[in-house]
């Protein structure tokens, strides 16, 4: 129960909530305004973050230059595969973006001389030998940090900074996406989650429209993986598994697909049970070893995922008649 | 000079032929209806002439320019629109967002217009204008903002009907509007219709397997069957031709 009570877990929630949020904006509005069912979300998130570690480490580029670059690619990630597979409809879509997800982590897992491979980012050649890519920003969060020590002690973590630093570009990312989503764009995409045939009739380029939808969810995705990166300070495939993408996709049901706003208060949720099956020892949950655990984590987000489409399709903050009206 | 110039074309999907070597113009500002029997081809007609489907033989011609080998979207672009069978509304969107969806020229429907927002917001009043008004011309002013999806059937076909509208065509193609609705509905339709006709100079192309219903509005019926064109001319006319007695109206004629 101890880790309930410490502020550290606490910390650690919230930043991962945060950059979760991020990454499920992405879906929301690929999904909740375009009805574009992305299952290989992760893939951005993975190219962004190993972008950054390659360019940072082996070609020694700044870390500033390195994330707009590395976004960039996510956005590019998305327009290729929105290219090549966005005119396969919904269910085919769905099954052609994990593909794409998988085919990036097996190139990251296979490509050792350039990602490192299987022993992560700290294996990418480094020309000084030693060193990770999170210098730069390490020293913006090692300054917030010296900010808060005289007032937090040891509370005052790089978690913390982490939390500080995400959270408001999460709202501000929250702020805009709400705006965006006000517009006659998003009015069009949200015929198109329905029908295709009436919006092209009335002229609109339904594939533009998705194409947008899906580049600009992949920022998001990028973005998160920029942020993730710096959070662990060092990355393996393993971190971009398909499970992430589905994490994504728990806090968007959860917030219900089409509200924007509910994404905040979601990821919080989500980042309490993902951080609470991860640190949490207390009957009955101690019966269980370390190992054991991260699967009753995915265990409990299915049943709760279960729940949702059962009884608030909608979401937490939902209309339930957008989800229901036939 | 005709709006519309269909020339002799054809399409099959593996071994069906719905439309065979079909040619005919349109005049602008008139109402011709397309009649024949289940199977006839006038829905893959409409669909070829509106670009959902590609034709393999032929040549479409609207106001003069080839349109056959346009996207759909294209096709509305300039100017030819079409309703689908059992009025396709968007229910998840309100009613009002429906009729504002179909205003051309929309900046906001521009990604990078998001960075202008008074250009934007000044356009999206304006589309509400516009469908304000044509909600009050067919009495949906009540429902404006409630989701589309609780209409009854025949708001839809209304909806339907006002939103081809907005988009300020030259032409409307009407898949069937009068499907699935009542007689009383029906005269409804028909005098909006009618009243859309006196008001916009808008062509009309119009698909319904009942000739009786669209004989008074029509100025001219073509009758199809099996993919061709068996009969073109005066409604009137339609009743007296053999070939369209055989083929279709056939034995209900003979039973009168």
């Amino acid at each position: 129960m101890e880790a309930f009570i410490q502020p550290g877990f606490w910390i650690f929630v919230l930043a991962m909530a945060g950059i979760y949020g991020v990454f499920s904006l992405g879906l929301q509005i690929q999904y909740g305004v375009a009805g574009v069912m992305n299952f290989g979300h992760v893939g951005m998130m993975a190219i962004t973050g190993y972008a950054i570690a390659i360019l940072v480490i082996r070609f020694q580029w700044s870390f500033w230059w390195a994330a707009f670059v590395g976004v960039a690619l996510a956005a590019l990630g998305g327009a290729l595969l929105g290219l090549s597979t966005l005119r396969l409809s919904g269910d085919y879509f769905a099954i052609a973006s994990i593909a794409f997800a998988e085919i990036t982590r097996y190139w990251i897992l296979n490509s050792d001389g350039i990602t490192g491979g299987t022993q992560g980012t700290l294996a990418i050649p480094n020309p000084r030998g030693f060193g990770g890519y999170t210098d730069q920003p390490d020293v913006i969060l090692y300054w917030i940090m010296d900010r808060l020590t005289p007032y937090l002690g040891d509370n005052a973590s790089r978690d913390l900074a982490i939390l500080l630093v995400v959270w408001p570009f999460f709202f501000l990312f929250l702020w805009i996406s709400a705006r965006l989503q006000k517009t006659s764009w998003a009015r069009v995409l949200r015929a198109t989650r329905e029908d295709d045939d009436v919006p092209r009739s009335l002229g609109k380029n339904v594939f533009r429209f998705r194409l947008q939808a899906l580049v600009i969810g992949s920022v998001f995705g990028g973005i998160a993986g920029a942020f993730w990166a710096v959070q662990f300070m060092l990355l393996a495939p393993e971190d971009f598994l398909r499970i992430v993408t589905f994490y994504g996709w728990m806090i968007l049901i959860l917030a219900g697909a089409t509200r924007v706003k509910g994404l905040a208060i979601a990821a919080i949720f989500f980042g309490f049970l993902y951080g609470a099956t991860r640190f949490v020892e207390f009957w009955p949950i101690s019966l269980l070893s370390a190992p054991e655990r991260s699967y009753l984590r995915i265990f409990l987000i299915g049943v709760v995922l279960i729940a949702l489409m059962v009884k608030r399709p909608q979401g937490l903050f939902g209309k339930r008649q957008e989800m229901v009206l036939e | 000079m005709a709006i519309l110039e269909v020339r002799d074309i054809s399409v099959s999907f593996g071994g069906i032929k719905p439309v065979r070597g079909v040619s005919f113009s349109v005049e602008p500002g008139s109402f011709t209806s397309i009649i024949g029997p289940n199977g006839a081809g006038k829905t893959s007609l409409f669909n070829l002439i509106s670009g959902v489907n590609k034709i393999d033989t032929g040549e479409i011609l609207f106001r003069g320019e080839e349109v056959h080998g346009l996207h759909a979207h294209q096709i509305a672009e300039r100017g030819l629109v079409r309703t689908f069978q059992g009025a396709k509304i968007i229910k998840r969107l309100t009613v009002a967002e429906n009729l504002m969806m179909a205003v051309q020229g929309n900046p906001g429907d521009s990604l990078w217009r998001f960075f202008t927002p008074r250009s934007r917001s000044k356009f999206e009043k304006y589309a509400r204008y516009l469908a304000m008004e044509r909600l009050d011309r067919v009495g949906l002013t009540k429902y404006a903002d409630e989701f589309a999806g609780i209409l009854s059937g025949g708001q839809r076909k209304l909806l339907d009907l006002s939103r081809a509208l907005m988009t300020n065509p030259s032409m409307i193609l009407l898949d069937e509007p009068f499907a699935g609705v009542n007689p009383t509905l029906v005269e409804k339709l028909l005098e909006v219709l009618a009243s859309m006709r006196k008001q916009y100079e808008i062509t009309f192309l119009l698909i319904e397997h009942d000739l009786e219903t669209v004989m008074n509005i029509s100025e001219r019926v073509i009758v199809m069957a099996e993919g061709k064109i068996i009969a073109d001319g005066l409604p009137n006319s339609i009743y007296e031709n053999e070939q369209v007695i055989d083929a279709y109206l056939g034995s209900r004629k003979r039973g009168a």
